[in-house]
């Protein structure tokens, strides 16, 4: 029994140590231009870290690297998402978008009022809200027992109800059923079907928004042209 | 210059190309008795001018007895067709040796031909006596063909041994009377005729459950019972689709019989045809049994080819090609059978490729041997999503050999490509969004950031404080909790109120009159006990229901008569108002402790 704690403490030492050198790895891969060696390594760490925002940006770096816009559109958003305050995770999320056509900032919205609104993850939003909906209640309850206080209460109520709104507005984005076109060319076509014909077609790197399912195909809205068709599920990777 | 040279040098190869000269030789039949004669052609292509014929190589097994010749002339280019038409002398397995061409100081060879040569059929006991005709009727046979001779010949030799004697006769046999499904087979129809016929339509057997091919149409001639017999004979390949007993039926030959036609000589004089009536010649229906391929061993790379000496290739073009563009990907199969049959290729899964199949090509020919040389390809653009070194899998297909009743698979080699990142893309990305630069600054490009080196650090408070939803629960319980305590606190503490306002009050109270109407505001605010309107004895007998003790209720009653006293006796009394709150305030306070 000694032997198998330490056992789990010599494994709990060296398991990070061991990540590192991965990403050591991966990342003289890329410098030498392997990109699709990296992105295998990455890839391999996403197995242990997979919430971390750091290997989805690496991930599209490898990408973006290998031309695959569309694809590292994807990453780079998963990692936006995890971590909407990092720079680079920003920069290159807004470039990648904007070869394809795309804005990461929506037309007519002032970037500091973007970063504001993004500047929280939808996690830490969530902790946020939960923290205040606590010290409301903490202090509703000291109120009523009390019977004073009552003015605090009211600044905590206005304050809880505010991030509340944020959090809503936030999770309806982040629960939107976005996506992007992986394929470096794909047909929007007016059914679900090679026999319907094609009435757009759309380059890697262009956001959709899915609306539907049929068998292989998805029914999607092209975020930024407003076109609504449907386009092969291959050919999109939903992020 | 450089490029002048280059010209020249494609001039001259082009040329070079274009006038290449090819010559070829081509036996109508491989096997053969020496009842049988032989047609060799030689084909000479890219020529121009005089030539001289092609000189045919030592041939000891045969006699030459004929020779044609054939010329084309197209845009300046000749081609030399020669016929040599031969009897074979000698039994047993010979070659034809190359045909030499000289042309131009050159000398082009053909390829040597194999040929079997086997023993006619012995002579009957009783021999022809007569010239043969159609009011001859076929004489008994006793002649059989060579046991050496591969089925299908034999059969047409022992059929037409059968109807000796007979002017016009069709016969037909197969190769093969038991083929499996999917294994081609060849039927042979052939018209023997002894004698001058007009007309000849021909009308093939007919086939069901089967694939038939043309292979072609060839004449010969063959000696029976010392007849001498021309005849035409037309090959067909046959595929069964199904498997079950399927039924060949008759083909005929209609003809007219001109040769004993008195008007003969005269007719033709005035431009006539002098012919007999209508006939018609037919062959026998024949049945065969088509064998089900065996479900045992079966691969999963099978798509129903059936036959042997199959070959399998795989090409990739381009092999080294930009992200999002186009390699055409192709699988060949050639071999004896009839590919046509064969099911699509599946083509295996290729991670960050698309996969467009594409229909696929087949086609046959027919081999030295009279076999069916088949041929598929299949085909599918593979078009990569990203950059890096790829290999493409080997191709399994399996095919079902008749000869030993068994499968067999065969493997395509792996084909590596390399995929270079697009080139669209990559001047998209460094040449866009470049922002103006100030002086002394000038923005070249505008690229991605580099790797993080590092995982992102632990994850905030926040993060963690999203995990605990259940507190929330919490916090609404608490609020409820304190919601709930301050309602019940609320009744309590005006009940209390009730009685400190009396206590207060009675403290200042300076007259009985003041202290019997505090007494009174007190029992209606907190027990709804209205004194006004009561008599004593009532007023304590509902103290008594709201819970106070009979000494209590007593004691109430003493300081109400008091009051009254107090109220309503005249100055000087024995009551002393200084008693009386102190008085009320005891018995108040009993009253609250019991009516609690």
């Amino acid at each position: 029994m000694r032997y198998i704690w330490i056992g789990l403490f010599l494994l709990g030492g060296w398991l990070p140590a061991l990540a590192q050198e991965d990403l050591q790895q991966a990342e003289a891969l890329y410098r030498q231009g392997k990109f699709s060696a990296a992105l295998g390594a990455y890839e391999n760490l996403l197995k242990t870290h997979p919430k971390d925002p750091f290997v989805y940006y690496n991930i599209g770096n490898c990408y973006f690297k290998m031309g695959s816009k569309g694809l590292a559109v994807a990453n780079y958003y998963r990692a936006f998402r995890l971590n909407p305050r990092d720079a680079d995770i920003r920069h290159n999320l807004a470039l990648s978008l904007a070869n394809g056509g795309e804005q990461l900032v929506p037309r007519g919205m002032p970037v500091i009022l973007h970063k504001a609104f993004y500047l929280l993850s939808y996690a830490e939003l969530t902790g946020l809200v939960y923290g205040l909906f606590w010290l409301w209640c903490i202090g509703a309850g000291v109120a009523l027992l009390c019977r004073k206080g009552w003015r605090t209460v009211a600044v905590g109520t206005v304050l809880c109800a505010g991030a509340a709104i944020w959090w809503y507005v936030r999770g309806q984005i982040e629960h939107q059923p976005l996506a992007v076109v992986a394929s470096p060319t794909a047909e929007i076509r007016s059914g679900p079907g090679t026999n319907f014909p094609a009435s757009a077609n759309v380059a890697q790197g262009h956001l959709i928004t899915i609306l539907d399912r049929k068998d292989a195909w998805h029914q999607v809205v092209v975020t930024s042209q407003g076109i609504k068709g449907w386009i092969e599920k291959s050919a999109v990777e939903k992020i | 210059m450089k490029k002048l040279l280059l010209s020249i040098l494609f001039l001259v190869t082009a040329f070079g190309l274009y006038a290449q000269v090819q010559i070829s030789a081509r036996a109508d039949k491989q096997i053969l008795t020496l009842d049988d004669e032989l047609t060799l052609t030689v084909r000479i292509t890219g020529i121009s001018g005089r030539v001289t014929a092609p000189q045919l190589p030592s041939l000891p097994a045969f006699n030459v007895y004929s020779r044609s010749e054939e010329q084309t002339i197209i845009n300046g280019n000749t081609t030399l067709v020669f016929h040599y038409t031969m009897l074979p002398r000698f039994v047993g397995r010979t070659q034809i040796g190359p045909v030499r061409f000289m042309y131009q100081g050159k000398t082009y060879e053909t390829e040597p031909i194999s040929i079997s040569i086997y023993r006619h059929a012995p002579n009957t006991p009783e021999p022809q006596t007569a010239t043969p005709g159609k009011n001859a009727g076929p004489a008994p046979s006793s002649q059989r063909a060579d046991p050496h001779l591969p089925p299908l010949e034999a059969s047409l030799a022992n059929q037409s041994y059968a109807k000796r004697g007979e002017p016009f006769f069709l016969v037909a046999a197969v190769s093969n009377k038991r083929p499996y499904v999917n294994q081609p087979f060849t039927l042979a129809v052939r018209f023997y005729y002894s004698q001058a016929f007009a007309g000849g339509t021909y009308q093939k057997p007919a086939v069901a459950d089967m694939l038939m091919e043309d292979m072609g149409k060839s004449e010969g001639t063959q000696s029976i019972g010392g007849t001498l017999y021309r005849y035409t004979e037309q090959r067909y390949q046959l595929t069964p689709v199904s498997a079950g007993r399927v039924t060949i039926g008759a083909g005929s030959v209609n003809y007219r019989d001109v040769s004993d036609s008195p008007l003969l000589a005269f007719d033709r004089l005035l431009g006539l045809t002098a012919a007999g009536p209508d006939q018609t010649a037919t062959s026998a229906p024949m049945v065969i049994s088509v064998r089900e391929l065996p479900a045992a061993g079966r691969p999963e790379s099978f798509y129903g080819a059936v036959g042997n000496r199959f070959r399998i290739s795989a090409s990739a073009e381009p092999r080294q090609v930009p992200a999002a563009e186009a390699v055409n990907f192709q699988v060949t199969v050639q071999g004896v059978g009839n590919l046509k049959v064969s099911q699509n290729l599946r083509f295996p899964s290729l991670d960050g490729f698309k996969i467009y199949p594409a229909a696929p090509v087949s086609g046959h020919g027919v081999d030295g041997d009279g076999s069916l040389n088949g041929y598929i390809t299949f085909k599918a653009v593979l078009v990569p999503a990203a950059s890096g070194i790829y290999t493409i899998p080997a191709v399994d297909w399996s095919y079902f050999d008749p000869a030993d009743g068994a499968y067999h698979t065969l493997q395509t080699e792996p084909i590596s490509l390399t995929v270079t990142p697009a080139v669209q893309a990559q001047n998209e990305v460094n040449f866009g969004n470049v922002k103006s630069g100030g002086p002394g600054f000038q923005a070249l490009a505008q690229d991605i950031a580099y790797l993080k080196m590092n995982f992102d650090p632990r994850e905030g408070v926040l993060v963690r404080l999203s995990r605990l939803a259940w507190l929330n629960g919490v916090g609404l319980l608490w609020v409820a909790l304190a919601l709930l305590f301050a309602l019940l606190d609320r009744n309590k503490l005006a009940r209390k109120k009730i009685f400190l306002t009396a206590k207060n009050r009675l403290k200042k109270a300076s007259s009985g009159q003041e202290v019997a109407d505090i007494v009174s505001v007190y029992l209606v605010e907190k027990l709804g006990i209205h004194t006004g309107s009561l008599p004593l004895k009532e007023i304590v007998s509902r103290l008594e229901e709201k819970g106070v003790t009979p000494a209590t209720a007593e004691s109430f009653a003493l300081l109400w008569e008091h009051l009254d006293a107090e109220r309503f006796a005249p100055a000087g009394a024995a009551t002393s108002a200084v008693d009386l709150p102190l008085q009320a305030q005891n018995t108040l306070r009993l009253i609250e402790e019991e009516t609690r």
